[in-house]
């Protein structure tokens, strides 16, 4: 089973993909209207927004688990070993 | 010869990681590895093969309960399936962690920090498939218009409590067993129009 390389989530039909294209390592989410991925900040943005909605969390807190998230996934990880 | 002892290396790390859980699940995170090799009937530094810190073990555990928790509610959410089976099937994988997640709420913050966010990405991720079914059912007002995040926050509420007073709730049985049809119908009676 694949998971999308950039928030994680499990992509087992179809429709989970990006442009419902099987070849593709991301998920319908993560994908922007012309079917690319979504950039660093694209993702950093839209996951702290999305925790704020979905938890009603502090966006300082929101911010920590977003990061933290995005440093264990294929897509973001470099981003953080180059600010090391 | 090789492959006899990789079958090997694989079961006894299955025993540690199951050891672990049951070890966890008793005593709380204060529990030591050495406790854990013992009961696992490994040397200390068997862990250690397997799990070079006390964190990756820690890690491993909570990742493994939240991976099976988080597919559940994906496959679920994805099904278009409504709230209440949601529902039913978070407390379903919920109840085969029960001690251990009792002690994973209570300790969270004796945890290491990097630990602890695992923790916190895992509830995180189960609000995400909340969202998706619970705005689904706004939409077709099956549900209040109530904002996601405190439909999510009142249920996590509810369980969490009944489960750091599980003491005083169900002190010698299961509690989500005998309480899980009153919560589930009750939080519905709620958040249902």
């Amino acid at each position: 089973m694949k998971t999308c390389i950039a928030c994680g989530m499990p992509m087992m039909e179809k429709s989970d993909f990006a442009g419902e294209d099987t070849g593709k390592d991301y998920c319908v989410y993560c994908a922007r209207p012309d079917g690319s991925m979504q950039s660093f900040e694209e993702k950093r943005t839209g996951m702290i927004n999305f925790i704020i909605k979905t938890q009603g969390f502090d966006y300082k807190a929101a911010t920590k688990i977003a990061e933290s998230n995005m440093k264990r996934l294929p897509a973001w990880k470099d981003y953080f070993n180059m600010e090391e | 010869m090789k492959v006899k002892r990789q079958l090997q290396k694989e079961n006894t790390r299955i025993r540690i990681i199951e050891t672990a859980y049951k070890i966890y699940s008793e005593h709380g995170f204060t529990a030591t590895t050495a406790m854990i090799a013992k009961e696992a009937r490994v040397s200390h530094g068997t862990i250690f093969v397997h799990f070079p810190s006390v964190n990756e073990l820690l890690t491993h555990l909570i990742e493994d309960f939240g991976n099976k928790l988080a597919l559940e509610m994906h496959n679920l959410a994805e099904k278009n399936d409504n709230i209440e089976k949601l529902l039913k099937a978070y407390l379903e994988v919920l109840k085969k962690y029960e001690s251990f997640y009792i002690h994973l709420i209570s300790e969270r913050s004796l945890l290491p920090e990097d630990v602890q966010m695992i923790f916190v990405n895992i509830q995180s991720n189960i609000a995400v498939h909340f969202n998706k079914v619970i705005e689904r059912e706004i939409e077709s007002q099956t549900v209040k218009n109530i904002p996601v995040h405190m439909i999510f926050n009142t249920w996590m509420g509810l369980i969490h409590y009944y489960l750091l007073n599980k003491d005083l709730f169900s002190p010698e049985k299961p509690l989500l067993e005998r309480y899980e049809e009153e919560l589930i119908t009750t939080f519905l009676e709620y958040i249902r129009k």
